[in-house]
């Protein structure tokens, strides 16, 4: 049989930034590519690099409520970023090729299910859209996600709070301590996906030891157990010990041989802004891990000041062993004593986003269903301190909803569309694979066709 | 008046060119010595014409090919300096290699010094091994030639006999493994080409020939004789690019057409896209090492006249292999010639002979049925392989979003034939194409034309750092201080600029370059905190690509 090659996207985006001294700016991929180049990394005959292309409006919908639509927060950058990704994890899919990583830009996984904006240099979420691309194309079911940025994903954590079928594990600095301040052990999902969501908050000073003891006492065991159909690593590789914006101390061979263990089907660049100490090492280490080539040689100019720390070892030790408990005891646990014995789960959330400058206040409601995953509504209203506010109804049905969800959401929508104080109305009806929006002012409803 | 004479491995063409006519042409077999038939060839153009009215002679050459397909040259060891990166054991250059400490990082920061005393043992050792050249290639070497230029000091000093190439003159681009490749070639070839060259000098002298003397790239642009000494691997392949450009110049101006070259064993396809010859975006490979030479965009694949074919399950099979001349020639098995014949579409061979050899086949139909069935086969596989080309070349990657959404699907207007199978075959792919075809007059001469019309083509990147206060010039290795705080997007265009037309002026090229167009022009930022501390100018600059004239189609002595 023909051993299958590591598929590449280099795609970076050198004619887009946020703004010229923003940390994502057209040069964030430079030295990356000075060094793929030099190496001859694609010259290698286990690696086969591809154009990226662009995502459809439509698989931005499966996953997004852009407010008002999806032109005016997506700009041709997201949509080849999303693009990429699609690429490479359908070739994954189809055994074109062993894995892929998708080297682009900008980033996704603070975009949250509903955008009215920017929010931590990201716009839409780059690994969600492939989750939906794959399930509606090939029914693929079990997804897991790996987010090894320091940041939070938040927004990654939002879209698959409810959602059974993908696990979504994350590690990251404290959010005590850097954006976005969320991520930490108690969000676990919600009431129909309890446990899928598995946040490892790490002490500043993390070493690749501490990371590699997590990762093998805790991420595999727990992925394994999960069986997913296909792994995402949502690459951020910020956790690099000399990133400007976070505080832990992992190498470029530390996150090679993550890769290396974890054997992602498809890798997606998030966040990285040490665009010259770290980058071009841990992107090189990453493809030649996934290709299954010694990355032993790859090594930073200057190399890290490991301090070792007790307290911070027993801090991780501590946070394994809640964590286990937790999965372990996933499905013994009253789900009613947590989240309350209503038909409908809801939560209150304020979502602030940076890049822009504006708050965002959310009422998210899950219908508890015995049948199917159940749909969600969201009532969401932008505050805005330069213009008026935007009020917006979002309805989501799973690709798995039984009918009476269906019903019910639809039955949501037409009462949404008749209700004042909303100026649009949406519903994403992934069963169907069919996107509807309505402008309440215009009366008008648009249903998005590619 | 022009000439230009292509040394094929078969034939040696030339033709002289007096504006858009063709006066004179002609094909002699390429022999043994290689000087021997390009006089001959030479002598049968210039009958009757005086040579101080010849302006410019153009070859294009099989000389290095050939000596590296036939290994014909001393051995060559290769001196690394890789730094960290990709593991050491995956260089594999067929050849004695030996890799030394040392590291120049992406900016060309010195981040490891050398290690004297290991070169020096390290040297000792293939002097025992009976080494007297050497590649010396560093990683980076490109942004910084430090630590190269150090180690040939210190070759000179002990083996001052011994001939030392470095990487960051023959090869400026980012790509190590490939600059190793253009090093150790140049290394193990210039000393035979340079003998090449001064014979052809010696000759073109003996017949009075005072005109300027070129030599044709792989990229199909030209290089004076002399200064292509130091780049002798540029030449190779240079017969591919020398038959694209003769189509060019017989093709309407601005065209897509594709150029498919049916010879006896192979079929060379090339890609004219609006007009310009369509390159490849790496470089070339050469005796399955990649190489940083530019080439045309070439494809061979293994169909010509002579190509055996058999029945295989009650199907025809083009094996792809030659196993002697076609049947009507005398050969032992039918080929797409006889198929060719057999359908009257060429005039070569015994035309009975042709049908008895298809007749062996044991197709259940007349001769006539199974020669179209053969045909169909053979335009299936070139028709295919063409429309492969296209959309590879559509599914480049590309780093920039408006290189991105430029991208367009492209179609041949015009398929070009050249070549002895190309009169019979050329129609049925054109039509499968659904485009013109074109069979240019004087095409079994078009290498020799190509050669004669190609432009000399200089190409110029600099890279300027402004933090650093440094630049550096991919094409020539050279690298200088910019003593200039305020350096700007216009200084980076002129300085390039500036350096194109030196450049020019050393390849004796200056009075010919015309118009010089920008294909990059980029400025990254760097920052530390939130501030600019400097900034990257990324240029390159290129003489106006293509060839001197069209041809005009008929008229010739």
């Amino acid at each position: 049989m023909k051993t299958l090659k590591t598929g590449l996207v280099f795609f970076p985006a050198f004619d887009w930034s946020i703004s010229p001294t923003h940390p994502e700016r057209e040069e964030r991929l430079l030295y990356t590519r000075d060094q793929l180049f030099e190496e001859g990394i694609m010259d290698l005959p286990e690696i086969e690099e591809f154009a990226p292309r662009l995502a459809l409006k439509k698989d931005v919908a499966r996953v997004h409520f852009c407010v008002p639509q999806v032109d005016y927060q997506v700009l041709k950058a997201h949509l080849i970023a999303a693009g990429a990704s699609i690429l490479l994890g359908e070739k994954v899919y189809r055994k074109e090729i062993k894995n892929g990583f998708a080297l682009v830009r900008p980033p996704g996984h603070h975009a949250m299910r509903v955008v009215h904006g920017n929010r931590g240099f990201c716009n839409i979420n780059n690994e969600a859209i492939v989750v939906e691309y794959l399930r509606h194309h090939y029914g693929i079911k079990k997804i897991a996600i790996i987010d090894t940025d320091v940041h939070h994903g938040d927004g990654t954590q939002d879209i698959f709070y409810h959602d059974p079928d993908v696990l979504y594990i994350s590690f990251h600095q404290d959010g005590r301590t850097i954006f976005p301040g969320t991520g930490f052990i108690p969000e676990l999902g919600g009431p129909t996906a309890f446990a899928r969501t598995l946040n490892i908050p790490l002490p500043l000073g993390t070493t690749d030891e501490e990371l590699h003891f997590i990762l093998d006492q805790l991420i595999l065991p727990v992925v394994q157990e999960f069986k997913p159909d296909f792994i995402i690593n949502s690459a951020g590789q910020d956790n690099h010990y000399t990133d400007p914006l976070g505080s832990i101390c992992m190498t470029a061979r530390g996150y090679a041989s993550l890769n290396e263990k974890l054997k992602p089907d498809l890798a997606v660049l998030e966040g990285g802004y040490a665009i010259e100490t770290a980058l071009p090492y841990v992107n090189m280490a990453i493809i030649l891990a996934m290709a299954g080539q010694d990355y032993s040689y790859v090594q930073e100019p200057q190399p890290p000041q490991i301090r070792k720390s007790t307290k911070r070892f027993n801090e991780i030790k501590e946070i394994v062993t809640q964590l286990k408990d937790i999965w372990r005891n996933k499905d013994k646990i009253n789900l009613n004593q947590i989240f309350g014995s209503e038909e409908y789960f809801q939560r209150k959330k304020s979502i602030y986003y940076d890049t822009d400058g504006f708050h965002e206040e959310q009422v998210e409601r899950v219908k508890r269903c015995k049948e199917c995953p159940g749909y969600i509504t969201i009532d969401s209203k932008a505050v805005h301190s330069w213009r008026d506010s935007v009020k917006v109804f979002c309805i989501t049905l799973p690709i798995t909803a039984c009918s009476s969800c269906q019903n019910e959401a639809y039955e949501n929508y037409s009462d949404a569309r008749n209700n004042r104080r909303y100026d649009y109305v949406y519903i994403q009806d992934k069963v169907k694979d069919v996107f509807i929006s309505y402008n309440r002012k215009t009366k008008q409803e648009l249903y998005l066709e590619d | 008046m022009l000439i230009g004479i292509d040394v094929g491995g078969t034939c040696t063409d030339a033709v002289l060119l007096r504006k858009d006519k063709v006066l004179a042409k002609a094909k002699v077999p390429t022999g043994e010595d290689l000087l021997g038939s390009l006089m001959k060839a030479l002598d049968k153009i210039m009958e009757g014409v005086q040579p101080a009215e010849i302006k410019r002679v153009v070859f294009s050459t099989t000389i290095i090919t050939n000596l590296i397909a036939e290994k014909k040259y001393e051995k060559v060891a290769v001196m690394i300096i890789p730094g960290p990166g990709i593991s050491h054991e995956k260089y594999n250059f067929k050849t004695e290699t030996v890799i030394v400490d040392g590291a120049v990082d992406y900016r060309g920061r010195e981040i490891i010094k050398l290690n004297e005393q290991e070169i020096k043992e390290k040297l000792f050792l293939l002097e025992q091994k009976g080494y007297h050249k050497l590649a010396v290639v560093g990683k980076f070497s490109n942004r910084n030639n430090l630590h190269e230029n150090q180690i040939e000091t210190l070759v000179r000093g002990l083996y001052p006999d011994w001939q030392v190439v470095l990487g960051h003159r023959v090869g400026g681009k980012l790509n190590l493994p490939r600059r190793v490749v253009n090093a150790y070639y140049t290394c193990a070839t210039q000393e035979k080409y340079s003998k090449f060259i001064n014979s052809v000098e010696e000759a073109l002298i003996k017949r009075g020939i005072g005109a300027d003397a070129y030599i044709l790239k792989a990229d199909g642009g030209t290089l004076p004789l002399r200064a292509s000494e130091k780049v002798p691997v540029e030449t190779i392949f240079s017969g591919p690019a020398a038959s694209t450009l003769g189509v060019q110049a017989l093709v309407p101006p601005g065209q897509t057409a594709v150029v498919v070259d049916i010879g006896g064993t192979t079929t060379d396809l090339a890609l004219i896209l609006s007009g310009e010859p369509l390159l490849s975006s790496k470089g070339v490979q050469v005796d399955e090492l990649l190489t940083q030479v530019r080439g045309l965009s070439v494809r061979s694949i293994p169909v010509g006249g002579d190509t055996a074919v058999e029945l295989s399950e009650g199907r025809i099979l083009i094996t792809g292999k030659r196993k002697g001349f076609p049947y009507c020639q005398g050969g032992p098995c039918p080929t797409p010639t006889d198929a060719l014949r057999v359908l009257n579409l060429i005039d070569l061979g015994d035309r009975d002979l042709a049908v008895k050899g298809i007749s062996t086949l044991g197709l259940n139909c007349s001769p006539q049925k199974a020669a179209e069935q053969i045909i169909d086969e053979v335009v299936k596989i070139i028709v295919t392989e063409i429309q492969r080309m296209f959309l590879e070349w559509e599914q480049e990657p590309a780093y920039r979003i408006w290189e991105l959404l430029q991208k367009r699907s492209v179609r041949p207007d015009i398929v070009a034939g050249v070549g002895g199978g190309a009169i019979g075959l050329v129609e049925h792919i054109a039509r499968e194409l659904n485009c013109k075809k074109l069979l240019p007059a004087h095409a079994e001469v078009a290498n020799a034309i190509g050669a004669a019309v190609a432009r000399p083509t200089v190409q110029l990147s600099l890279r300027a750092d402004t933090e650093r206060q440094v630049f550096t010039v991919e094409e020539t290795g050279y690298q200088g201080k910019l003593n200039n705080t305020k350096f700007s997007e216009k200084d980076a265009l002129d300085l390039a600029n500036e350096w194109l037309n030196r450049q020019a002026k050393s390849l004796g090229v200056l009075c010919e370059i015309g118009e010089v167009e920008i294909i990059r022009q980029e400025v990254f930022n760097m920052v530390r905190g939130w501030h600019t501390t400097g900034r990257i100018f990324d240029v390159v600059l290129q003489t106006k690509r293509g060839i001197l004239q069209y041809v005009e189609q008929g008229g010739s002595k």
